[in-house]
């Protein structure tokens, strides 16, 4: 029970006092030589404190509350603990840090970073890589301890895998992971991200980039219940010809919580296919927030890339942004998007009523299935089963 | 069974029924006939309680329970049931799921116990034959993906599960070929008894060669301006609204 006080500081103070602490806890010795100098400065250039002062931080962060600067966090590494689902036990691994080097293709792919947070990430206190080679699973569940836990992990995808990794955090604090992977010709990753953020106190944010090799396929899976707040940050590159990306994200989003969805899918070759399906239930006080951009380089002819954000909200108190963004340099390309937001429709909820159905029944029964349309895509039934009872309960609660 | 008198209502401060009388008796079949704008899709979604209809004159009542007090739910409860003319798709609720959410509430309005998984889709596989629907209906998303067809089709075989007194069909006929319509007309008579009344609301004559109706009304600007019995359809047919309403 937390008994004391925290100081309140302000947001600028408060991004400086992370900036300082993130430079500081950073171990680079990980990281292969040639790599560690350049990581190194990038980091000592990095400042939060720009999210206010440059214009295109400033827009990605502008719908996003920023409370959690406002409390004086310390760094606390993470506590690897099992993960949440039994069937998921069996493909834990050890932890084996692989030693890296410049030829790692997680590495070789490992983006330049777009925003501070991300130059600060790398080379956190912990620090896992893995080589996942065919048909293997891999579950990472770390208990953060109610301070600032960061994490960055990479992965590399061997060229024609079939490979899974469930990312699992618990605990309360701020919890800080930078994840890159780098999936290898004809590889195939599943990425799971199953999320319960069970109160206020609980801050999740996912800094996600991927580089897919020719005819590469990643599919992601960010199911969230959030009383706590959350960023999703998912930035893919489709670096070789006939890759895919598909990305799902079905968001219940509880009284006072947030779920912030920033995805930037990179088109860079011909003959590359993404599209992007998310959905947010939005409950009173809660608050939803999607950024998606599409990005087609005038190289990446026959692209095809579709995008989707839907958001339901429950009670005129849940707000709902969307911002769906486009860029398209090539001209042989077919490219949609659509977003919606607002409350549930008249007609299907009389449907249900008229059959019988009492209106509180037939709300939730609705408010559920809006979600449906995202997890009914889910391959893994545990997962799914995960989603539908954790979004029944916190319906009918 | 159903009592309607003098029904005034309005949408959005239009007026649109002007002093409706209706009754409906257990076992008849009324058709109600209108050129468009009669008001006639109004008085259906007055009768099962839609939003967006205000009464301003008039009382209806169903087994002398005034039906205008009753929530939708517990309208369907008393034995109302709307075939609907525009059946919305609802993705993500499975025709399965719905079914047993509103018969087990409808159990439960009359103080039943659920049904149980076998009974349930015993019942519902029995009904299904019955409208000649596809074994992969049931597990598929409410109207979602069904031709026009389908959807009357599961209309009706909803109306077989629900088992109600009073159904009122809202242009169930408008987009069928014959073929669906003569399987819906089927499925309507088979499920006629002398406890059950029906009022269909239609354009056309057609469905009524296949539906024969006990009393045949012909509603415009929000009346009833002539009632009687099935040859009046045919009468209607063959002159039309405007000849036959200036030579009555």
């Amino acid at each position: 029970m937390e008994s004391i006080v925290q100081e309140q500081l302000s947001l600028e103070e408060g991004a400086a006092h992370l900036t300082q602490i993130l430079r500081e806890s950073r171990d680079e010795q990980i990281l292969p030589v040639l790599l560690r100098q350049h990581v190194s400065l990038q980091a000592q250039q990095a400042e939060l404190g720009r999210i206010f002062t440059d214009q295109s931080l400033k827009e990605d962060w502008k719908y996003t509350p920023l409370d959690f600067l406002r409390r004086r966090w310390q760094v606390k590494p993470f506590e690897e603990v099992s993960p949440p689902f039994s069937f998921l036990e069996d493909w834990r691994r050890e932890i084996v840090p692989i030693p890296l080097h410049e030829e790692t293709p997680a590495l070789r792919s490992f983006p330049e970073p777009r925003s501070p947070w991300e130059a600060l990430a790398v080379g956190a206190p912990t620090h896992r890589h893995y080589t996942l080679k065919r048909d293997e699973r891999l579950s990472l569940a770390f208990r953060n301890s109610g301070e600032l836990a960061p994490l960055t992990c990479t992965i590399s995808v061997s060229p024609l895998a079939d490979c899974e990794v469930w990312l699992c955090l618990s605990g309360t604090g701020f919890s800080l992971l930078r994840l890159h992977f780098h999936v290898g010709r004809e590889g195939r990753l599943r990425l799971y991200i199953p999320d319960r953020l069970e109160n206020q106190s609980v801050y999740h944010y996912f800094l996600v980039t991927g580089y897919l090799e020719e005819y590469a396929t990643v599919e992601t899976y960010d199911l969230t219940i959030a009383s706590g707040w959350k960023r999703s940050e998912i930035r893919l590159q489709l670096g070789g010809t006939g890759a895919r990306a598909y990305l799902h994200g079905a968001a219940h989003v509880l009284s006072a919580g947030m779920m912030d969805a920033a995805i930037r899918v990179e088109h860079l070759a011909p003959h590359t296919e993404s599209n992007q399906l998310f959905r947010s239930l939005v409950e009173a006080k809660g608050r939803s927030t999607f950024q998606g951009r599409i990005y087609v380089h005038r190289l990446a002819q026959k692209t095809n890339a579709y995008q989707s954000h839907k958001a339901l909200l429950t009670a005129a108190s849940a707000v709902a942004y969307s911002r769906p963004q486009l860029e398209i340099f090539a001209d042989d390309v077919r490219c949609t998007h659509g977003v919606t937001t607002g409350f549930l429709q008249g007609e299907m909820l009389f449907y249900l009523r008229a059959r019988g159905i009492p209106e509180g029944l037939a709300k939730q029964m609705l408010y559920e299935a809006f979600l449906t349309e995202v997890i009914e895509k889910v391959p893994s039934p545990s997962l799914q089963s995960w989603a539908s009872e954790e979004i029944r309960r916190n319906i009918q609660s | 069974m159903l009592q309607i008198q003098n029904l005034h209502a309005s949408v959005e401060g239009r007026s649109i029924l002007k002093g409706v009388n209706l009754e409906v008796r257990a076992g008849e079949v009324h058709a109600i006939m209108g050129p468009n704008g009669a008001g006639k899709s109004t008085l259906a979604a007055i009768l099962t309680g839609k939003e967006g209809y205000e009464v301003t004159e008039g009382e209806v009542l169903f087994e002398g329970q005034n039906l205008l007090d009753m929530a939708p739910e517990e309208r369907s409860h008393a034995g109302i049931f709307l075939a609907f003319q525009y059946p919305v798709e609802i993705p993500g609720v499975s025709m399965i799921q719905f079914l047993r959410a509103a018969l087990n509430a409808h159990r439960m309005a009359k103080g039943l116990e659920p049904l149980d998984s076998a009974e349930l889709m015993s019942l519902l596989r029995e009904k299904a034959a019955l409208l000649k629907l596809e074994p992969d209906f049931l597990t598929r998303s409410v109207n979602e993906g069904f031709s026009g067809g389908e959807r009357k089709r599961a209309e009706i075989f909803q109306m077989a599960i629900l088992d109600p007194k009073l159904v009122i069909m809202d242009e169930t006929d408008s987009g069928l070929d014959i073929d669906a319509l003569k399987i819906v007309a089927e499925a309507v008579n088979a499920l006629r008894t002398p406890q059950r009344a029906f009022v269909l609301i239609t354009h056309y004559y057609r469905i009524l060669q296949y539906i024969r109706p006990d009393v045949v009304h012909i509603l415009m600007d929000g009346r009833i301006v002539r009632s009687g019995d099935a040859s009046l359809a045919i009468e209607l047919e063959e002159k039309g609204y405007d000849l036959l309403i200036s030579q009555a």
